[in-house]
């Protein structure tokens, strides 16, 4: 009962944060990487249950990113739809390629998964790419419409930020609801073992299969949300790259919490922004010198804090915070 | 016809690249069961190293020579400061730290070299000869041949060299190894080593061909895993013909279907075998489901 308490307060605190953040920080720019740092985190808070939960792991993520963010493009700029209505479209696709997908992972398991989820990032990315027909190509889509509610149009800016880290704060919600309920503990269960899960009752492929649907309809959700926020979109964004990234944010902010994933979504940001500033100081800083540090976190976490950031800072807080990772383990 | 005899040319040619890149991981993975993704980087690092000793006037044959330590000792180090730290971790985490690997290298590849692909001279004289209304260049065949002369020496090496047996042994049962004075952690630096040489070896061989650049080491690495995956992994005769497959369904996607494509008909393929097969054409050896 406590440990509820503790988790709402924490949550809480957190909305009060990101309601406030606009009012201190004003430039454009920074609200523009808050508003990403709030898509990236919807991505994040799914892929991390799938891998920290579900303990699966999803080298293609940015598929469903993709394929949320060019249907609801698709949808709003050739057929004139409602940005509302595609998002059903933007959240089912992907929902349904992982729903098939799935089927295959009940008998694709480790390794195997790891490949088949790396080639369904690169055949989508192609596929973005090739269907000039549809996408447009490698030059993309122009001229995608704002989210609109009772006339209000949402433009990028502190509107849009709002919107976002509502609805990523809707997903928090229901994903610690999640974790929290039955289905969370059998997750664990599995992430344990998945002989002693099953001879205990619990259906693992199914518990897996559902949960790497969610992971997909809130990539989707996401992608959603990314097309929206700008004019034009290009399949750049949805590459093996991205999917990398969706991958750092959730081992550097650990995987066996929601609130890691939230954190390394954040922190993503921040490290982007910083190596940005420091671009504009330094010559030889340049977008490739990402790769050589988010390549250099990749390691450092699996070696030096291989339950990533969150779970190390908070067992950091002293006995309490030890009994209360300890009570997290235990009972979520 | 003649289209379809260059296709397979064409495929056999780079399938032989993949091959290579999948041997190396098979030999990484039989002996310390990590999946290095970073091996691609090898490729590209043996490419790379190869263009700057030849752009500053080594000769041909001492770059070769050269490149190949330098390559193996960045194998070398790639295990002791990456791999090896991180041990007891679970097959998540390793695959993670080697993409960590992976794009650090490449990171670093793009500031040293830039971002422009390299030429980089062919072996011999590169004249294209006429063959049944196809054309194949020297440096193909040359592929092909380094192809055969790496699966030749790693056969020996792991079959008849005491070396060999005591990767098979660590590779079978790491703790009985160690109670015969194996030790597995010098078979696994070994294997890095080994797969490090190799992926240069690939590298040298089809930069004249495919010209290096700073960005060519994941997808390589990508193409070597599924060779490997796809031809059951953990057996080598199976990485080969993995990768032979692999290279003959991109160039045949590429000539019959689409360019753009060839690399989503690949994959889509492997994804389908694994699914009719999931232990991949020549069957997985003895290394469980997905190793996991």
């Amino acid at each position: 009962m406590f440990k509820q308490n503790k988790t709402w307060l924490g949550y809480f605190a957190f909305v009060a944060l990101v309601l406030i953040l606009p009012l201190v920080v004003t430039k454009s720019y920074y609200i523009s990487i808050a508003t990403f740092a709030g898509i990236y985190t919807i991505v994040a808070v799914g892929l991390g249950l799938l891998m920290g939960y579900a303990g699966q792991i999803s080298l293609g993520q940015a598929a469903f990113f993709g394929i949320g963010a060019y249907t609801s493009a698709v949808l709003t700029t050739q057929f004139a739809l409602n940005p509302w209505i595609s998002l059903v479209f933007a959240m089912l696709l992907p929902a349904v390629l992982a729903y098939i997908m799935g089927h295959t992972m009940s008998r694709l398991s480790g390794y195997y998964l790891a490949m088949a989820t790396l080639a369904l990032g690169i055949i989508i990315h192609a596929v973005l790419v090739e269907w000039k027909s549809v996408t447009k190509g490698a030059s993309g889509l122009y001229g995608i419409p704002k989210i609109e509610l009772f006339g209000f149009a949402f433009k990028q800016g502190v509107s849009y930020y709002y919107l976002t880290w509502i609805i990523a704060a809707i997903v928090i919600l229901i994903t610690i609801n999640i974790i929290h309920s039955r289905v969370g503990r059998a997750l664990r269960s599995i992430h344990g073992s998945e002989i002693a899960a099953n001879a205990m009752g619990v259906d693992t492929g199914k518990f897996k299969m559902n949960v790497f649907i969610y992971s997909a309809a809130l990539a989707g959700l996401a992608g959603f949300l990314f097309t929206h926020m700008n004019y034009s979109i290009n399949p750049s964004s949805f590459g093996l790259d991205a999917s990398i990234q969706f991958v750092t944010m959730v081992v550097l902010g650990g995987m066996t919490s929601v609130w890691g994933a939230v954190l390394g979504a954040i922190l993503v940001q921040l490290i982007k922004i910083f190596i940005h500033t420091l671009g504009e100081h330094i010559p030889f800083v340049t977008s490739e010198f990402e790769h050589v540090i988010f390549g250099a976190i990749l390691m450092a976490v699996i070696i030096f804090m291989p339950k990533g950031l969150f779970p190390t800072i908070a067992s950091l807080f002293g006995k309490k915070g030890h009994r209360q990772t300890a009570a997290e383990e235990v009972q979520g | 016809m003649s289209d379809l005899l260059q296709y397979i040319i064409t495929g056999l040619t780079t399938g032989s690249i993949y091959a290579i890149v999948a041997l190396g991981f098979v030999t990484i993975y039989s002996v310390s069961k990590v999946i290095n993704l970073a091996q691609g980087e090898f490729v590209m690092l043996g490419g790379m190293l190869m263009y700057s000793l030849l752009a500053s006037g080594v000769p041909y044959l001492v770059s070769i020579l050269l490149t190949i330590p330098i390559v193996t000792i960045m194998g070398v180090l790639l295990e002791r400061t990456v791999i090896r730290p991180a041990k007891g971790a679970d097959a998540l985490s390793l695959i993670i730290l080697t993409i960590g690997a992976s794009i650090f290298v490449r990171g670093l590849a793009s500031m040293i070299w830039g971002k422009s692909p390299k030429k980089v001279e062919p072996f011999t004289n590169n004249d294209p000869i006429q063959f049944a209304g196809a054309s194949i260049t020297p440096q193909s065949i040359w592929v092909m041949l380094v192809m055969l002369l790496v699966v030749a020496v790693l056969y020996f090496l792991v079959e008849k060299t005491v070396i060999g047996k005591g990767f098979q042994a660590c590779s079978a049962n790491s703790l009985a190894a160690r109670l015969l004075g194996i030790s597995p952690a010098k078979m696994s630096m070994f294997s890095f080593g080994l797969s490090a040489a190799i992926g240069a070896i690939a590298g040298m061989a089809i930069s004249p061909i495919l010209f290096p650049s700073y960005d060519m080491g994941l997808m390589l690495g990508v193409k070597g895993f599924s060779a490997a995956i796809f031809g059951g992994l953990g057996s080598s005769p199976g990485a080969v013909v993995g990768g032979l497959v692999l290279g003959l369904i991109e160039s045949l996607g590429a000539g019959y279907i689409s360019s753009g494509l060839k690399e989503a008909i690949a994959f889509t393929v492997v994804l389908i075998v694994l699914l009719v097969r999931p232990s991949g054409i020549l069957g997985e050896k003895s290394v469980g489901k997905g190793g996991l």
